[in-house]
């Protein structure tokens, strides 16, 4: 009897030691247990990196939309348990907009004297930047699959391009690659200088 | 006998229910103090001007993988990602004196060092190639996931600055702004770079 309450009485000074860890890990003040038994965060193993292409461009970047978005999926209940799941996460990142040069003929350029004409194509969204940095996961429910997740980062990168066509990307786009073509024709020894850019779509 | 006996067991319950109280307060507690998740925050959304010029682009991949093994059970997930870099000029950094016109045909160009522009991995080209726990170990959380592809992505980062990204991006630059001076009427042009005086 002795021996089973002083065995008790171990466990239960145990119990009280974690129960008093517990709380101050929540709050952040003190490591997580897991993290003390793994020695902090996970490395990946040491991979090497592939080329699998490499591309000639002539692409002008003329603006730049920095988006923060907080994704959530809303309460979704899985059959046939009616299990609930939901992701709610803050993706961080930019959009790019300018001109893609490469579309440049031999007929967007006239010159003549000091006298020169530029056509450039339309400007357009040549990039939506979410890299996995700029995922952050703030809840997460249930079993949610990589695809699933990829679903949804996916729709993220969708808004942001929104987001950046509404707040005017495009225009703001076009007045800055024309500016700046200006100002280097001008540099150049260029007296008059015509920029010509479509309206995008 | 009895009499010694008593006052002893008495001290050791009383002893036994203090603990058990204690630990009833400190359950409570633990049950009260909720985890600690930091509120999301929204930044502003702005709009910023750039002068870059893109010449190059590479398209690399590399297996993200990860290995936690103990003598509970083993966890274990394997990645494919995919990055596009692009590398190029930044026009803001022409100056006046890089640009020196010897007469209306002839022209001599500085351009700025090639940097990295861009850093892309979409997430439609990653892919989950194997996930595994074992059944007393927990599956890979959502953050568990984006913080190993964090780590891919540093390691790309800074494989890609170490490739010759940044010299083909200076040999494309000169060819590119060669042939648009060309066309615009220069006949004699001289591309060079920065603190660089052989042409890349």
């Amino acid at each position: 009897m002795k021996k089973i309450l002083a065995v008790i009485q171990i466990v239960l000074l145990l119990a009280i030691v974690f129960m008093l860890y517990n709380p101050l890990a929540k709050l952040g003040l003190l490591p997580s247990l897991p993290a003390l038994f793994h020695g902090g965060k996970p490395q990946i193993e040491e991979t090497p990196i592939i080329i699998q292409q490499v591309k000639n461009i002539a692409q002008m970047f003329t603006q730049t939309f920095y988006d923060e978005y907080v994704y959530d999926t809303g309460l979704m209940r899985t059959p046939p348990f009616n299990v609930n799941k939901r992701l709610i996460f803050i993706a961080k990142g930019e959009v790019i907009s300018g001109f893609d040069l490469s579309e440049l003929s031999e007929n967007s350029i006239t010159r003549s004297g000091k006298s020169i004409v530029v056509k450039l194509p339309p400007a357009r969204i040549l990039e939506v930047i979410i890299n996995p940095s700029g995922f952050e996961t703030f809840i997460e429910q249930g079993d949610i699959t990589f695809e699933e997740t990829k679903k949804y980062h996916e729709d993220a990168r969708r808004i942001f391009e929104r987001n950046a066509r509404e707040k005017g990307i495009l225009k703001n786009s076009a007045e800055q690659g024309r500016q700046m073509l200006e100002k280097f024709l001008r540099l150049l020894g260029f007296e008059s200088v015509d920029i010509i850019i479509p309206e995008a779509r | 006998m009895m009499n010694s006996g008593t006052p002893q067991k008495k001290v050791r319950l009383k002893r036994f229910l203090v603990l058990a109280a204690v630990l009833l307060v400190l359950l409570a507690v633990n049950l009260a103090v909720p985890r600690k998740k930091v509120p999301p925050q929204v930044g502003v959304r702005t709009l910023k001007d750039l002068a870059e010029l893109a010449t190059v682009e590479y398209h690399v991949t590399k297996i993200v993988s990860y290995k936690d093994v103990a003598w509970y059970g083993d966890r274990k997930i394997l990645f494919e990602a995919a990055a596009t870099v692009k590398a190029g000029i930044d026009m803001n950094e022409l100056t006046d004196q890089d640009i020196q016109l010897n007469d209306d045909a002839a022209v001599s160009i500085t351009l700025p060092q090639p940097k990295i522009l861009l850093f892309n991995m979409k997430p439609e080209h990653m892919r989950e190639i194997f996930n595994e726990s074992g059944i007393l170990r927990s599956d890979f959380s959502n953050q568990e996931k984006d913080d190993l592809l964090s780590q891919g992505e540093k390691d790309i980062r800074v494989k890609v600055a170490r490739m010759d990204i940044q010299k083909r991006a200076a040999r494309n630059a000169r060819i590119l702004v060669e042939s648009w001076l060309k066309k615009m009427g220069f006949s004699q042009v001289n591309v060079s770079f920065r603190g660089q005086g052989v042409r890349p």
